[in-house]
């Protein structure tokens, strides 16, 4: 039986013998039975005898065959035990590899940007030959997780973009207050009372845009302005320094003649302010921050110390390491354990334009933050700033004038004389000359002051015009002329034309300053 | 991506309070005015700020606060603070001007111009 089992294909013609065995037996008994007894007993014993071999070997025949099929029974069952492990064990797998591998990778690659549909058919192709039923399954959850996942990263996508949405407008709003701002401060200027005020509410301003800033950027988003001119860092940094509370207590430090490129002035003055606000806030109120910007091999160190309370090394590890992970990608969800949004901040922005910041002790006891920005965000070339903010104005001023004077300009006020624009020196110098020669009319201006006729070169006298409503307009502004031409014209000349413009007599402007006047405004405001 | 990301050209990344130091010049603008003419009486030094270096250079040759406000873009009162900054540390001159009552009598003046024009 066992070897039967073992081996069915030898254990055949062996069974078929064995099977005879008991069968045979009896039968010989039987026979021997036969030739011991003798007379009337032989008959019903040989009877008796051949009814107990026929059933001994139907029953041996029936437990043999019976014994065979049990046998293929085994082997089939054998069998399928060993399939349904085998298969069992790859089921174990793939679960493994779904739970280890394919999950992972495919909710890694949503969160890159590809689509769900795009993840699963690329899923699929990679586990063929399997039982179909279980790979349905495995994709039925692997679908049913990447739609979740997907929904969750959309709605987080959603929210960040209303944040930002929401900063930009406020962006908005801001950028044009501060401009209204700007120009109230120009218009009021000479009122010191409500020009201290507008000050306060230019400042208060500037911190809610920075605000809006932290959010847009936060938000993953670029800083809100741009500038498309380069601008000189000493105004970078007092730019840092506008948009922070205490930025009396900022006290900046020669800064070398340097301009950074204009799309990375936004990024640089937030994340400078961000460390500035970081310094001040940190420190003691009397005390002052100091910022300084000193170039080194790999572009500009900007360096930021105050004299606070001094960052221990663990405080000063979890500072830096939360700038990592701002680096890294910050979740809008996690700000809200965020004390220090600002390192956040500048964690985002230098990610994003290879800014190296760290946090050291500080000589003065507080903490030292250096910002370096690389050299490709840097320029030498003189920056064309207003006349504020870098110190050599006056010379690109100086270059800048020639050809505003050549502007022609031919747009004439009625009644005012044959002006064809002509260079101006010339026939200025011509006019004076002819005036001269011509016999004397006094004037009275306004007030009843006699007026004296100029011999200046630029500056003949005319007629005013009384309908000409720019010649009363035109004179706070008319000592800008011998500047730009680069004449020499005595001060105190200058100063009548203002006096007569502030007194407000129609004052009899040239027809070569009015000109220049005009070509002056041209090119003054680009 | 929206709206607010155009150009900012026509504006400078400092606010004008910066650049006064927050001071409005209410205080300290008593002495000068409008037409107060500037002198320099220094020339420009590393490690001044430049509306400072701006103002010492321009006024080499005397200048009214009004121009200087002109020339720089910058409101009276923030020309006032400044000015006032280099008069506390001498570079800059102030001179005031002639007063008009001590001017002669318009008449007089008159008389002068078309006697010396006889001549």
């Amino acid at each position: 039986m066992v070897r039967a089992g073992s081996s069915s294909g030898v254990s055949r013609p062996a069974s078929g013998l064995l099977w005879t065995l008991p069968a045979v037996a009896t039968a010989v008994c039987t026979a021997v039975v036969c030739a011991v007894v003798s007379g009337a007993t032989r008959a019903p014993i040989a009877w008796s005898g051949l009814v107990a071999t026929v059933a001994v070997a139907l029953v041996s025949a029936a437990a043999v065959r019976r014994g065979r099929s049990l046998t293929e029974l085994r082997v089939l069952y054998a069998e399928q035990d060993v399939a349904l492990k085998r298969r069992l064990s790859q089921q174990e797998a793939e679960t493994v590899r779904l739970a280890e591998v394919l999950l992972p990778d495919a909710v890694a690659r949503l969160q890159k940007g590809e689509f769900p549909e795009d993840v699963l058919t690329s899923m699929a192709t990679s586990e063929a030959g399997r039982n179909p039923d279980f790979q349905a399954a495995h994709r039925k959850v692997l679908r049913s997780v990447l739609e979740a996942v997907s929904a969750e990263e959309d709605l987080r996508d959603a929210a960040q973009r209303a944040f930002v949405n929401i900063a930009r407008r406020v962006q908005a709003i801001i950028h044009q207050q501060a401009q209204d701002l700007r120009e109230m401060e120009d218009r009021h200027g000479h009122t010191p009372e409500v020009f201290g005020d507008l000050l306060r509410l230019d400042h208060g301003t500037a911190l809610v845009g920075r605000l809006a800033d932290s959010i847009a950027v936060l938000g993953g988003a670029r800083p809100g302005r741009q500038w498309s001119r380069a601008v000189p860092l000493f105004s970078v940094l007092r730019g840092a320094m506008s948009r922070i509370l205490d930025y009396q207590r900022v006290e900046l430090h020669s800064v070398s003649e340097i301009a950074v490129i204009g799309p990375t002035v936004e990024p640089l003055i937030h994340a400078l302010a961000e460390l500035l606000d970081n310094a001040t806030r940190y420190s003691p109120p009397q005390t002052r921050v100091h910022l300084t910007a000193v170039e080194v091999q790999s572009g500009i160190a900007v360096e930021i110390e105050d004299g606070g309370v001094s960052l221990s090394e663990e405080a000063r590890m979890r500072a830096e390491r939360m700038l990592e992970q701002a680096q890294a990608g910050i979740d809008l969800n996690d700000l809200g354990e965020t004390p220090r949004l600002g390192l956040a901040v500048v964690g985002r922005l230098s990610q994003a334009y290879g800014f190296q910041v760290s946090l050291r002790p500080s000589a003065y006891g507080g903490v030292r933050a250096v910002l370096i920005v690389p050299q490709e965000h840097l320029t030498t070339a003189t920056a064309t700033g207003r006349a504020h903010g870098i110190g050599a104005v006056g010379g690109t001023r100086a270059e800048k004038a020639p050809p505003r004077t050549t502007l022609p300009r031919t747009t004439n006020a009625p009644g005012t004389g044959p002006r064809q624009s002509p260079p101006m020196s010339a026939p200025s110098s011509s006019a004076s000359v002819m005036d001269d020669d011509q016999p004397v009319v006094t004037e009275r201006t306004a007030n009843g002051l006699p007026q004296r006729r100029r011999r200046a070169p630029g500056a003949p006298t005319r007629p005013a015009d009384p309908r000409d409503p720019r010649a009363a307009a035109a004179p706070a502004a008319a000592g800008s002329a011998p500047a730009a031409t680069g004449e020499t014209v005595e001060p105190g000349i200058w100063l009548a034309a203002f006096t007569s413009g502030v007194s407000g007599e129609p004052a009899a402007t040239s027809s070569a300053r009015e000109k220049s006047d005009e070509s002056l405004d041209k090119g003054e405001t680009p | 991506m929206s709206g607010s990301d155009k150009v900012w050209d026509d504006a400078d990344p400092e606010r004008l309070y910066v650049i006064t130091g927050g001071r409005s010049g209410d205080s300290q603008g008593g002495s000068i005015g409008l037409v107060t003419l500037i002198v320099s009486q220094s020339v420009p030094t590393a490690g001044m700020q430049p509306e400072h270096a701006t103002i010492v250079r321009m006024c080499q040759a005397p200048l009214s606060v009004a121009e200087i406000s002109a020339y720089l873009h910058l409101p009276v009162s923030v020309v006032t603070v400044l000015v006032t900054d280099l008069l506390a540390e001498s570079r800059v001159e102030a001179r005031a001007l002639v007063a008009r009552a001590q001017l002669p009598e318009p008449s007089l003046i008159e008389a002068v111009m078309h006697g010396l024009q006889k001549l």
